[in-house]
C-alpha cells in the first residue's frame, strides 16, 4: 500500500510509512510541536492508523477513504484517534479550521470526498461558528455506507476550552464540555475540575486512579464532561509514556507488539491519549472507552 | 518518561560511583539491583584506569564508592582499590557492602591496608529477626555487628544505609541506637523503591501515614546520639522542621544503560507549585499507584522562585539577537559569542542533561550541528576542551570545506575558552552499552 503523498513500504501487511522532510508536527489540537528527536529515519504517525485498521480487521475501503481525505485536505492536516472500548478498536477523524478559511474541510465538503466510500448522515448549516468537527468510522463503515452523523465543535469565548454537538440528521444535543489546563502549575483547578463529578464516587475511587502519574508529566491535560461519563485527555507525551498506556489500558495484543517493535521510530512524536471513566455499579472505576491520537 | 536521572542537575559529581561486579550473598526483599544480579557486568578495570587517571587531571572527584552488588565478594576489589590508590586522584575510597564478610577480621584488615578508608554498611534491622527477615539470610545481622565492630576498630570511617520498608518502618530509631553503639557516625535512610511493579515488591512500600513519624523519631535519636543523618527518596514535605536533611543528590555512577531504565519514576502532584520541588522527587509511581498522591498529607511550601519542567525534553530555542530565547539558555549560549559570522548563522541551541547541540545554517540550505558532551577520553571527539567532548553531526547541504572548517576552529577556539570548568553535562548515558551484560541463562527445568 502506498499512500499518496509519502513512501510506504509493507512487511507481513505492515503499512510503514517514512517520515520525510517535509513533515510537520501536530498534536490532536492541530498546534504544531518541535519533535523530541531527529525524525530522519522515524516514522509517520499516520502508520500508527493504518495499523489499527490491519489489527482491527477494518475494511479497505475504510482506509481508502482516509487516504481521500488526506489528498483533499492536505498531508498531516487531519488528525485521528484510535479508540478502544475494551473489545473493539474504533475511529475518529477530526477537521480543523479555525477561520473557515479553508473550502476543503467543512462538513459539507468533506462529506462530498468521502461520499464514494459512504454517507455522513447530517446536515450541517455552514453559519454555525464551528472551527473543528469530526465523525466516527468503524470497521464496517463502508459497507454501511453510513456514518450515523457527526460532531461539531465550539470554542468557548474564553479560556483554552470548548463544547461539542453530535449532528444527526437535522437533530443537534450537547454532547460533550472541556477545558484545556497545564497539569502541574494549575494542578489545583485541575484536581478541582476532576473531583467536580457527578459519575465518581471518590469514597470508592482514587485520584490517582484518573490522574495518573505515568501521565502526569504531559503538555496539557483535557477535563471533559460527556453525557454519560468524564474524561481525562493527557497530551505531549513521549513515546514510553504512551507504551505505558497501551499496556495499561489492554490494547490489542497485536497492536501493542507491532508498537513495541517501532518503539525507536516513533521517538521523535508526542503523542496525545484520552480515557473516558465513571464510576460502575460496584463503585469501582470502569473505563468505556480509551484513545490515543495523530495526524495523517 | 520522566525519570529519576533528570531531577537533579548538578548529580553529587564530587562522588564518582563505580561498580565492581553484580554478585551477592545476601537476597535484600527491596534490592534495587536485583534485576540485574549476576547479569549486569561490571567496569573494566581498565575502563577504571583511564577514569581514575582523567580524574588525576580534572581533579572532578574526590571520593571513589565501589559499589554492585557485594562488592567484597569480589578478588577484583582489591585491583580496582589498588588502582584508586596508586592514582593519587581520590582523597577517599569508600566499599558499600552489607558488611558480612567484614566480620572476618583479617578479610577487613586487608581492605583498610589496601586503603579503602570508608564503608558504607546496610543495616537493615535493629535485631536479627528484622534484618534477616529482609536479608533472607540467617545469621547476617550478627556477621553485620561483628563486621561493624572489626571495622571500628581498624579505624574505617562507618557510614550505614537503611532502605524503609514496611519491615522495618516501626524499629528506625532503634536502628540508629545500634548503628551509633558500633561506630557508625553518619546514616542514610532511604525510601523504598520498587524497582518491578509486582504485588511481593509493592506490599514493601509503607505509607507515608507510618513512614513520617517513624523517620523523626529516628532523626530525633540520630541527632540524640551524635550520628549526622541524611534521608533520601522522601517527600521533603513530611520532615517539617527537618526536611533539611532531605538530599536526593547520587554520585556520577558508571553501570550498565539500562540499569536507569529500570529506575523508578516519582511524581508529586504539586511538582510546579511547591517551592521545595527541585530537591525533592516526591512519590514513586509505584507507591501513588498504590497509596495514591497524598495530596491531603503533603504540605508543598508555595513557590516563588520560577518553576521548570524536571527533565524536561530538549528545548528548542531559536537564537537571533535581541530573542528572549537567548537567555533561556544563558551560558550556553553565550559561551559559543562571536563564532558567527556572515555565512554561519546560529539558528538554535538545545540544551539536555547529557548534551548541547547548537545547530548552524551554513546558507544556500546547508545545515550542521555542533554538539558537547560531558568530556570523555573514551569516546571519539573532534576536540575536547576542560569538561567537554565537542563533535558535529546532522551535516545537510553542500557548504564548502574552508566554510566548515572556518565555523569549527571558531567553535573550538570559543568553547575552549569560555570552558571553565563550571559548566558540565552528565556523562552517565552510555558510559558502558548494554552488551556489556551477560546473557540471561535459561530458566531451569522444574525439578
Amino acid at each position: 500500500m502506498t499512500s499518496l503523498f509519502t513512501t510506504a513500504s509493507e512487511s507481513d501487511g505492515e503499512v510503514l510509512v517514512e517520515t520525510t522532510p517535509n513533515d510537520r508536527h501536530f498534536d490532536y489540537c492541530l498546534e504544531p510541536y518541535e519533535p523530541r528527536r531527529s525524525p530522519r529515519g522515524g516514522l509517520r504517525s499516520e502508520s500508527l492508523l493504518w495499523q489499527s485498521f490491519r489489527v482491527a480487521g477494518a475494511e479497505p475501503r475504510v482506509a481508502e477513504s482516509v487516504r481521500a481525505l488526506q489528498h483533499a485536505c492536505g498531508r498531516d492536516a487531519t488528525v485521528w484517534g484510535v479508540k478502544y472500548d475494551g473489545s473493539q478498536l474504533f475511529w475518529e477523524l477530526y477537521f480543523y479550521d479555525p477561520q473557515k478559511r479553508d473550502a476543503a474541510v467543512t462538513a459539507t465538503r468533506v462529506g462530498e470526498t468521502v461520499a464514494p466510500f459512504y454517507r455522513i448522515d447530517a446536515t450541517v448549516r455552514e453559519s454555525v461558528p464551528y472551527f473543528m468537527f469530526s465523525y466516527d468510522l468503524r470497521v464496517d463503515t463502508a459497507a454501511r455506507g453510513r456514518v450515523d452523523g457527526l460532531n461539531l465543535y465550539l470554542a468557548e469565548p474564553r479560556g483554552h476550552a470548548g463544547r461539542s454537538y453530535t449532528v444527526q440528521g437535522e437533530r443537534m444535543e450537547l454532547e460533550n464540555h472541556y477545558v484545556f489546563l497545564p497539569p502541574k502549575t494549575d494542578v489545583h483547578e485541575v484536581v478541582a475540575r476532576i473531583r467536580s463529578s457527578t459519575f465518581v464516587d471518590f469514597d470508592r475511587v482514587s485520584l490517582a486512579e484518573l490522574l495518573r502519574p505515568q501521565l502526569f508529566s504531559c503538555r496539557r491535560v483535557c477535563v471533559a464532561r460527556k453525557r454519560t461519563c468524564d474524561a481525562l485527555y493527557f497530551s505531549g507525551i513521549d513515546v514510553d509514556q504512551w507504551l505505558w498506556f497501551l499496556r495499561a489500558y489492554e490494547y490489542p495484543r497485536d497492536f501493542v507488539s507491532f508498537a513495541e517493535r517501532c518503539r525507536g521510530r516513533f521517538e521523535h512524536l508526542r503523542f496525545d491519549v484520552g480515557i473516558d471513566y465513571r464510576s460502575g455499579p460496584d463503585g469501582r472505576l470502569a473505563r468505556p472507552k480509551t484513545s490515543f491520537y495523530g495526524t495523517v | 518518561m520522566e525519570t529519576t536521572r533528570g531531577a537533579f542537575h548538578p548529580t553529587r559529581f564530587r562522588d564518582l560511583a563505580v561498580t565492581v561486579d553484580f554478585h551477592c550473598n545476601s537476597a535484600c526483599r527491596f534490592c534495587i539491583v536485583q534485576e540485574g544480579m549476576n547479569r549486569y557486568r561490571g567496569v573494566p578495570l581498565e575502563r577504571f584506569r583511564a577514569t581514575a587517571a582523567e580524574n588525576r587531571v580534572s581533579r572532578k572527584y574526590e571520593r571513589v564508592l565501589f559499589t554492585g552488588g557485594e562488592v567484597t565478594l569480589e578478588k577484583s576489589l582489591f585491583d580496582f582499590v589498588r588502582v584508586a590508590r596508586e592514582s593519587e586522584s581520590f582523597a577517599h575510597v569508600r566499599v558499600q557492602t552489607n558488611g558480612r564478610r567484614l566480620a572476618d577480621a583479617a578479610y577487613a584488615r586487608a581492605l583498610r591496608e589496601a586503603g579503602v578508608d570508608e564503608l558504607f554498611v546496610s543495616v537493615h534491622g535493629a535485631d536479627a529477626r528484622t534484618h534477616d527477615g529482609i536479608t533472607q539470610r540467617p545469621g547476617s545481622f550478627d556477621e553485620l555487628v561483628r563486621g561493624l565492630d572489626n571495622a571500628r576498630a581498624l579505624g574505617f570511617t562507618l557510614l550505614s544505609n537503611t532502605v524503609i520498608t514496611a519491615l522495618n518502618v516501626q524499629e528506625l530509631a532503634a536502628i540508629m541506637e545500634l548503628a551509633a553503639a558500633h561506630g557508625v557516625t553518619s546514616a542514610e535512610l532511604w525510601g523504598y523503591l520498587p524497582m518491578a511493579d509486582h504485588a511481593e515488591a509493592n506490599a514493601l512500600l509503607a505509607p507515608v501515614s507510618e513512614v513520617a513519624p517513624a523517620l523523626l523519631a529516628a532523626l530525633d535519636r540520630a541527632d540524640a546520639l551524635g550520628v549526622a543523618a541524611l534521608v533520601k527518596y522522601v517527600p521533603h514535605c513530611l520532615l517539617g522542621t527537618r526536611a533539611a536533611l532531605v538530599d536526593n543528590a547520587q554520585p556520577d555512577v558508571i553501570i550498565v544503560e539500562s540499569f536507569w531504565d529500570a529506575f523508578p519514576k516519582f511524581s508529586c502532584l504539586f511538582e510546579a507549585v511547591c517551592e521545595h520541588s527541585d530537591s525533592c522527587l516526591g512519590l514513586s509511581h509505584a507507591y501513588i499507584d498504590r497509596f495514591g498522591w497524598e495530596e491531603t498529607r503533603l504540605r508543598p511550601e508555595p513557590r516563588v522562585t520560577p518553576w521548570k519542567e524536571r527533565d524536561a525534553p530538549a528545548e528548542q530555542a531559536t537564537v537571533d539577537d535581541g530573542d528572549p530565547a537567548r537567555d533561556r539558555h544563558g551560558v550556553w549560549g553565550r559561551l559559543l559569542a562571536g563564532v558567527e559570522d556572515a555565512e554561519a548563522r546560529l539558528a538554535g541551541v538545545q540544551v539536555s542533561r547529557t548534551q548541547v547541540r547548537y545547530g548552524f545554517e551554513l546558507g544556500a540550505g546547508a545545515r550542521l550541528d555542533v554538539v558537547l558532551e560531558a568530556r570523555d577520553p573514551a569516546k571519539q571527539a573532534l576536540a575536547r576542551t576542560r569538561s567537554f567532548n565537542l563533535f558535529y553531526a546532522g551535516l545537510e547541504g553542500d557548504p564548502s570545506r574552508e566554510q566548515v572548517r572556518g565555523l569549527l576552529e571558531r567553535v573550538v577556539a570559543a568553547v575552549q575558552r569560555g570552558d571553565d570548568g563550571t559548566l558540565f553535562l552528565d556523562g552517565r548515558k552510555g558510559l558502558l552499552p548494554l552488551v556489556d551484560e551477560r546473557p540471561r541463562r535459561a530458566p531451569r527445568p522444574p525439578r
